[in-house]
C-alpha cells in the first residue's frame, strides 16, 4: 500500500489526487477535519497544533500498515496541520483510495479513532479576543521559532515545511532521476501470451509417443493459433507465441528431426514455457509513487507502454555567492583575494539532482545588491541558494536579502558543527537557504538541509541517517554542539566502515575530494573509539546498499 | 568511549509550560529504567509528578514498552495525552 503522511503549517490544498492510477481503483474516499468555532459551549477562534514531528510521521505510517492488514487498501494519503489552524479551515486531511468502498471506509474509520489515541499531536483552543469576531485576522499566530534549533529540529522544520512541487508529464528520456508521482501498473499481462522458453517443438502436454508430424513452423514475432492433435508438433523459436494451451516445448536437443517428422530422444519434466502473465499481471503495480526512476525503472515503463509518466518537475535552483575578496577560479587572486570555490561545489553537488541551476555572484553592497537582482525572475525560482562571503556574515547579508524578498525565516542558526549559521526561509511553495560561507559547511549544509529540502520538492521523505562502525578512533575537542564529520566510506574489508577525515576548520577544503559520508557525532562526545557503530548520512552520488 | 550515559529528554505541550523548555539532557553512569529516568527528571521539575500518571514515554521516537532501558545517544520524549486530528 503507498502512504504519504506530511506535517504541514500552511494550509490544505483544495484537492489531493488520488494515491493510484486511473483505472487501479474503485474506491476514492475522502475526509477532511474542519476547526469548529464553538468546543464545549466555548468559543474558539483557532486550534494551534504541536507535533512531535519525526514521531508523529512514523507513528502515523505504522498505524496505516496496521489497520491495512484488516481492510487492504491501495493508497493512503494522510496530511495534518501544524500551528495555528483558524476556524473554518481543515486541520486534517485523509484520502483513501482501494478497490471496493468497504475497506477505504472501514481504514479511514479506524485510523481517525487511533489517531487521536496515539499519534504524537496536541491541541490547545485559541480564544477569540474579547468583544471582536472570530476570523481569520484576530488570530496572532505562534512566532516563528527564528533562532538557534537543534539538527533534529531543523530536520523536522524543513521536511514539514517544504512541499512537494506539483507533478508533471514528462517523456520517458526527460525522465531518469526523477521522481514517480504515480503507481503505474501493467496496463495488460506480461508475457502477454504463452511463449516458448527454448527453440524445439511444441506437443500436448500429455503426449509422451516417440514420433511426431511437424504440422507448422512459427518464428518469434509468428502468431497463428491453431490446436494440436496427439502425434502433432509445431517447430518453435525462444519466444514465439504458441499456437494454443496445454502444450509444453521439447528442447531441440532432445530430437532427432527426419524431414516433416521428429523423433523424440528424450521427454524432459519441464514445460519450457513462459506463461502468459507469469512476469507480472494486468493491473499490478509495475513502478510505486515515490520511486526514483533509474533505468530499470524506465526500461519497465517502457516496456508498458507508460511513455509519458506523471513525475515531479526539475525544481529551477538560483544559487548566488556573496563576498568581494572572491575572484572567479580563472582569475590569479590578489593579496587578501581568494578564488571561489562555493560556484564549482554546489554545481557539482547538483550533478545528482536533476534541476535546472543558474548562479551569479552578488556584490557586498546590501542595496548594490539588491538592485542586480531580477524579482520577477527570482518568483519562479523554486529553491533560492545564497551563499554568504567568508568575510561577510551570512546574517548579516543573506537573511535581510531573503526577508526583503519576502521569505519567512524559520530558523537561522543550526546547533551543529560545521554550518551553524544556516538560514532556512519559506516564502509560500518557495525555499530559500543561506548557507555559511565556508566550504566545509557548505557542503555539510547541503547534505543535511539542502538535499532533504530537494528531496521533499521532488515528494520524498528525504535521506536518512544510516549506521556503520569507524575504521579509525575520532578523537576531537568536545563541542556542545553536534558535529557532521566528514568521513569516507569504504568496502575494501567486504564490510562498510567509516574512515574519519581530518579537517581543522569548517575552511577546510583538502577533505573534501574523500569525503563521501558525514558521520553523526553527538554533543560534548570527544573521543568515539575504533569499531564504534555510528550513525553516518551518505553524501551526494554515494551508492548505499 | 565515553563511560557515561547522555540522552536527550523532549518535553511536550502543557509539559513545556511545566519545566519551561523544550528538552533537556540527562547524564547518567549507567542506562536508566523508567523510574529511573523519572527520578532524575523529577528531581529537576517536580511539577511534573502531577503529570507522570497520564504521560507516556517514547524512546527514539517509539512508545518505550514497559521494561525499556534508556541509554547513552537516545532520544527520550515525555508525551501527555495527545489530541490529534
Amino acid at each position: 500500500m503507498k502512504i504519504e503522511v506530511q506535517l504541514t503549517g500552511s494550509p490544505l490544498a483544495e484537492s489531493y489526487s488520488p494515491l493510484s492510477t486511473v483505472g487501479a481503483h474503485g474506491a476514492f474516499v475522502e475526509f477532511r477535519g474542519i476547526i469548529r468555532g464553538e468546543e464545549r459551549g466555548q468559543p474558539v477562534a483557532a486550534l494551534e497544533y504541536e507535533t512531535y514531528a519525526e514521531m508523529a510521521l512514523r507513528e502515523i505510517r505504522r498505524l496505516l500498515e496496521s489497520i491495512a492488514e484488516r481492510h487492504p487498501c491501495l493508497g493512503v494519503r494522510v496530511v495534518h496541520r501544524t500551528g495555528a489552524v483558524p476556524v473554518g479551515e481543515a486541520a486534517v486531511y485523509i484520502g483513501v483510495v482501494s478497490l471496493h468502498r468497504a475497506e477505504a471506509i472501514a481504514l479511514l474509520g479506524e485510523f481517525l479513532d487511533r489517531l487521536k489515541q496515539s499519534v504524537p499531536i496536541w491541541k490547545r483552543r485559541m480564544v477569540p479576543v474579547a468583544g471582536t469576531v472570530p476570523s481569520k485576522t484576530a488570530i496572532s499566530a505562534p512566532k516563528p521559532r527564528a533562532g538557534a534549533c537543534s539538527l533534529d529540529g531543523a530536520l523536522a522544520e524543513i521536511r514539514s515545511r517544504c512541499q512537494p512541487l506539483p507533478a508533471v508529464p514528462a517523456p520517458l528520456a526527460e525522465a531518469f532521476g526523477r521522481v514517480l508521482r504515480e503507481t503505474v501498473c501493467a496496463p495488460e499481462d506480461m508475457p502477454p501470451f504463452d511463449r516458448s522458453a527454448r527453440d524445439g517443438y511444441a506437443i500436448l502436454s500429455t503426449d509422451a509417443a516417440g514420433h511426431f508430424q511437424v504440422v507448422d513452423t512459427l518464428d518469434a514475432a509468428d502468431w497463428r493459433p491453431r490446436s494440436l492433435q496427439p502425434g502433432q508438433a509445431v517447430r518453435v523459436a525462444t519466444g514465439s507465441a504458441l499456437p494454443c494451451g496445454g502444450l509444453r516445448v521439447v528442447m531441440q536437443e532432445h530430437v532427432e528431426r527426419e524431414g516433416s517428422r521428429i523423433r523424440v530422444l528424450e521427454h524432459e519434466h519441464a514445460s519450457n514455457i513462459r506463461l502468459r502473465g507469469e512476469d507480472m499481471q494486468a493491473g499490478q503495480p509495475l513502478v510505486q509513487a515515490g520511486a526514483r526512476l533509474n533505468a530499470g525503472a524506465l526500461a519497465l515503463l517502457g516496456a508498458a507502454g507508460c511513455v509519458q509518466p506523471l513525475v515531479s518537475p526539475r525544481p529551477r535552483v538560483a544559487h548566488f555567492t556573496t563576498g568581494d575578496e572572491l575572484v572567479s577560479p580563472q582569475q590569479t587572486p590578489k593579496p587578501g583575494q581568494i578564488r571561489d570555490s562555493n560556484s564549482t561545489l554546489i554545481r557539482g553537488l547538483l550533478q545528482n539532482v536533476p534541476c535546472d541551476l543558474e548562479q551569479n555572484h552578488l556584490t557586498e553592497d546590501f542595496e548594490t545588491a539588491w538592485r542586480q537582482l531580477d524579482p520577477k525572475r527570482l518568483a519562479k525560482v523554486d529553491l533560492l541558494l545564497v551563499s554568504g562571503g567568508a568575510s561577510v556574515g551570512a546574517k548579516d547579508f543573506s537573511r535581510p536579502l531573503l526577508e526583503r524578498l519576502g521569505f519567512e525565516i524559520i530558523f537561522s542558526q543550526v546547533n551543529v558543527r560545521p554550518g551553524k549559521p544556516l538560514i532556512f526561509g519559506i516564502n509560500g511553495r518557495r525555499v530559500a537557504f543561506g548557507l555559511p560561507g565556508n566550504p566545509l559547511a557548505h557542503f555539510v549544509c547541503f547534505h543535511f538541509a539542502v538535499a532533504l529540502a530537494l528531496a521533499r520538492l521532488a515528494g520524498e521523505s528525504g535521506p536518512v541517517f544510516l549506521r556503520a562502525p569507524l575504521a579509525a578512533k575520532l578523537e576531537d575537542e568536545p563541542c556542545p554542539r553536534e558535529t557532521l564529520w566528514p568521513a569516507h566510506l569504504e568496502w575494501n574489508s567486504g564490510a562498510p566502515r567509516l574512515h574519519p577525515m581530518v579537517w581543522a576548520s569548517s575552511g577546510d577544503l583538502s577533505c573534501l575530494p574523500a569525503a563521501n559520508t558525514l558521520i553523526r557525532v553527538p554533543a560534548n562526545q570527544a573521543i568515539l573509539e575504533a569499531g564504534t557503530e555510528v550513525d553516518f548520512l551518505p553524501a551526494a552520488g554515494m551508492v548505499c546498499p | 568511549m565515553n563511560s557515561h550515559s547522555l540522552m536527550r529528554v523532549l518535553f511536550f505541550a502543557q509539559l513545556k509550560d511545566v519545566t519551561g523548555c523544550e528538552a533537556v539532557e540527562i547524564f547518567s553512569s549507567s542506562p536508566l529504567d523508567r523510574d529511573g529516568l523519572w527520578a532524575a527528571l523529577l528531581e529537576k521539575f517536580p511539577g511534573l509528578a502531577a503529570h507522570r500518571p497520564a504521560v507516556r514515554l517514547a524512546r527514539n521516537c517509539e512508545y518505550a514498552a514497559p521494561d525499556a532501558l534508556f541509554a547513552h545517544g537516545d532520544e527520550v520524549a515525555l508525551l501527555p495525552p495527545v489530541s490529534g486530528g
